[in-house]
């Protein structure tokens, strides 16, 4: 019956022109405050597709193919879906237990923005659970697509999933709402990496790692590179504060702390005030520390697409300069699916941290470590110094639906807060159905901070922009404080294109470095 | 009692002992798959507590008052719950018919009984309403999401039938029918021709035939919820994984201990 249409497009052909990139140009929503659920409108993002990675050396390292869609697509699809749903428990489970009660369909910040039915979290789930039922369950085996809700692989299914897979930021928060806790950034993961293995590779994710793995960060910067830019950043730092002795170590064996961070906080803005801040409380605390040109990235874009190796090569780096410095502690800047990695998964993957510290968390963040130095007052602050500011909090999703911090199951919201409410007088919540466990992400994580996913960025984006505009007519907020280098880059771009100050923006580090008063140390 | 002839008797017959045993067979193979499903990464979702004892609190309350969906749209937490939990105490009351003697608090049940089964009808029309009128739930609806609901509501009409005459059935016969299809007369009878007689009564069969068909049913569909949600690892983790190493089934390299 498939031959009917004698046509010599190849499967890759045919794939190429559905999932073609195009420019486009995206409008804001109107400020009004309030988040609205849309109707739905078919398609409306449908045309908003991410570039494909075209670079053969980068895809042969990674072991995807290098020349497109595959010839016999179909097979190595099921084979690795077949690995997925073996390999995680999560993938298999979600597969078979959504009752589609439609309790998340109105929880997606990419829904919220765009409209379009497939970004309704268990719409993007049903279009991997129609390849599921139809191929993986044995009525689905035995009487075809039709009884079972199933759909029979083409390569229109394959551009359904490489458009909406990709206008998934895996930020779980459609899984706060679920009954059964269906995580569909566990599907999502896993459907970007059989599309993956097919040839379907995007551009700006999978560079990322292959540099990472590499070179050792998402920036591609050699070990030199990296060390000019943190001596840059030094010597600025010196001659701003007029201290010679404050620092920003590099590669220094026997330090007491490996300081490892996102490597946009070298000199993206305004990623780098967080450096200050970082370098100061630091110095002020008395405990040496060091970065390192091997662990010179924190951010780890193998957890986005459900590939263990590629994940666990880039965090190997980490663990590998913690032992080659002999550090005594590892504590990890403002990141957010870093801190995940970090905190959640480095403990399976090179763990147990015995050369480690038992006194601190292994590892920790660095929120921990500066609200603890605020707590015993080993910091003196001038909170006036942020009396400019009216601060209010983006909890970064990876950080507000991950794992705990401080012990707590909520520490991750208490004590970021902590720390700003420790450097400034005036601090504002937003709405509490999106803050802490209801955040909205930024609308740029876990992959879609790339140009070429502007317009779904713009409208993802739209949930945060609302809230913010509340707490900023209600409260004069005029400072949005981020732990995480992608909302850092997102927002900031974003407020302009929302119509605020580009500067509103900014991390927590930031206010600590503006306010912690350095030399004046009164006993630690 | 009036005889309906032996081979509507040999399908009852055989079908109960089928659907009962590919209920609890499948149910169990299922729970067996999802167990056996390694999950490499610790994956709670906040706010999960840091011990067990806590995770088993928030599962409970999952389970309980569906805490998790009553962050979202009140009507659907409300008729779900009702739905569920009337249908709970329907399927216990039910046990009169399969233990002797009948035990104090099932027979104190029979007051309320036809209520409650009003109740679930009403929260099962408003979960097929949404289905409708909802254009979100509406697009992500499959048919087999209406062929479950339906499958219930025949079985909710056919049980409020029978409790007005002239839909009755004969409790005494139904008592018998089952007791006897559990002896092993009634395991095998069917088979040499000397079927249990089931009751004449058409409500009584369609009931008993759709329960049945729902057993059937049950462990190939999304109605497996009920056992996989204890497996879901954004709910049954403890989320310490600072603290307490998380192995990687898969990643043979972690089992070593350390592989830095
Ligand atoms: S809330 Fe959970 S069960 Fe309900 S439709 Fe969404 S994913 Fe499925
Ligand atoms: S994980 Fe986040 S982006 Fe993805 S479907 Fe759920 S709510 Fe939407
Ligand atoms: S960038 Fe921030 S909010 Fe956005 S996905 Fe990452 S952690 Fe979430």
């Amino acid at each position: 019956m498939a031959d009917e249409k004698t046509t010599t497009d190849s499967p890759n052909d045919v794939v190429q022109k559905l999932v073609h990139f195009e420019k486009i140009k995206p409008k804001p929503a109107e400020l009004t405050g309030e988040i609205n659920t849309p109707c739905i409108s078919k398609n409306a993002s449908f045309d908003w597709k991410v570039q494909l990675l075209a670079d053969k050396d980068q895809l042969n390292h990674l072991g995807y193919p290098a020349d497109g869609l595959i010839p016999n697509w179909k097979e190595v699809f099921l084979k690795k879906m077949d690995e997925m749903l073996n390999k995680y428990r999560s993938v298999r489970l979600f597969m078979d237990i959504c009752v589609r009660c439609g309790a998340c369909t109105d929880k997606c910040h990419n829904f919220l923005g765009t409209g379009d039915p497939y970004n309704m979290p268990v719409a993007r789930a049903e279009l991997m659970r129609k390849v599921y039922r139809r191929y993986f369950t044995w009525p689905g085996k035995l009487f075809g697509s039709k009884l079972v809700d199933g759909v029979d692989l083409t390569e229109e299914v394959l551009a359904l999933w490489h458009t909406y897979y990709y206008q998934c930021t895996e930020c779980r928060r459609c899984s706060v709402f679920c009954p059964y806790g269906i995580d569909t950034a566990e599907i999502t993961m896993a459907a970007r990496e059989i599309l993956n293995s097919v040839g379907l590779v995007q551009k700006y994710l999978h560079e990322i790692v292959f540099k990472a793995q590499t070179i050792g960060n998402n920036l591609g910067m050699i070990p030199d590179a990296v060390v000019n830019a943190l001596e840059f950043v030094q010597d600025d730092l010196q001659e701003e504060l007029e201290i010679e002795d404050i620092r920003i170590p590099i590669d220094e064996e026997g330090a007491e702390v490996l300081f490892v961070t996102p490597s946009a906080d070298f000199f993206a803005s305004p990623h780098i005030e967080s450096l200050y801040g970082y370098a100061k409380v630091f110095y002020q605390a008395g405990i040496s520390w060091t970065m390192s040109t091997k662990a010179s990235e924190g951010g780890n874009f193998g957890l986005f697409i459900h590939n263990y190796e590629h994940m666990k090569k880039i965090n190997s780096r980490i663990w590998e300069a913690a032992k080659e410095l002999k550090v005594k502690r590892v504590i990890g800047g403002e990141c957010g699916h870093m801190w995940r990695v970090l905190s959640s998964y480095s403990n399976t993957m090179f763990g147990p941290f015995d050369h480690l510290d038992p006194k601190y968390p292994r590892p920790q963040h660095i929120c921990e470590f500066t609200l603890d130095l605020l707590n015993r007052g080993a910091l003196k602050i001038d909170k006036s110094a942020n009396d400019d500011v009216v601060v209010t909090m983006h909890d970064s999703c990876q950080v507000a639906r991950g794992m705990e911090m401080g012990g707590h199951p909520e520490g991750q919201y208490d004590i970021p807060r902590g720390v700003i409410k420790g450097v400034c007088n005036r601090f504002v919540d937003m709405p509490q159905e999106t803050i802490k466990e209801r955040t909205y992400c930024c609308g740029a994580g876990q992959g879609l901070l790339g140009d070429d996913m502007m317009p779904i960025r713009v409208k993802g984006a739209m949930p945060r922009m609302q809230a913010y505009s509340a707490v900023k007519k209600s409260d004069g907020v005029n400072f949005l404080a981020l732990i995480c280098a992608i909302c850092k880059a997102q927002l900031s771009k974003m407020l302009p294109t929302y119509g605020f100050a580009m500067e509103e923006a900014g991390g927590v580090h930031q206010l600590v470095a503006k306010a912690i008063v350095l030399g004046a140390k009164e006993g630690v | 009692m009036a005889n309906l002839g032996i081979f509507v008797d040999m399908l009852f017959n055989a079908f109960t002992h089928t659907a009962l045993l590919v209920f609890v067979a499948g149910f169990l193979y299922r729970l067996y798959e999802f167990k056996n499903t390694p999950q490499p990464l610790k994956i709670p979702q906040t706010p999960q507590a840091t011990t067990a004892s806590g995770v088993f609190a928030r599962m409970a309350g999952d389970v309980l008052i569906f805490r998790s969906l009553s962050k979202g749209t009140k009507v659907l937490w409300i008729t779900g719950w009702v739905f569920h939990f009337t249908f709970l105490i329907l399927i216990l009351r039910h046990l009169r018919y399969f233990v002797y003697p009948v035990p104090g608090w099932i027979v104190s049940l029979g007051d309320i009984a036809l209520p409650l089964g009003v109740l679930m009808l009403i929260a099962l029309i408003v979960l097929t309403l949404r289905r409708f009128t909802n254009e979100r739930v509406a697009f992500v609806t499959n048919p087999a999401d209406y062929f479950a609901l339906l499958l219930i509501i025949g079985i909710t009409v056919t049980g409020i039938m029978m409790k007005f005459e002239p839909f009755r059935p004969d409790i005494v016969a139904v008592k018998a029918f089952f007791y006897e299809l559990f002896t092993l007369h009634g395991m095998f009878g069917a088979l040499i021709f000397h079927p249990v007689h089931v009751p004449a009564n058409l409500v009584f069969l369609t009931h008993l035939f759709l329960v049945l068909t729902l057993l059937v049913y049950f462990p190939f569909s999304k109605l497996m919820h009920a056992g996989g949600y204890f497996f879901s690892p954004t709910r049954n983790m403890v989320n310490n994984p600072r603290d307490v190493r998380h192995i990687n089934p898969w990643d043979t390299a972690t089992e070593e201990g350390n592989n830095g």
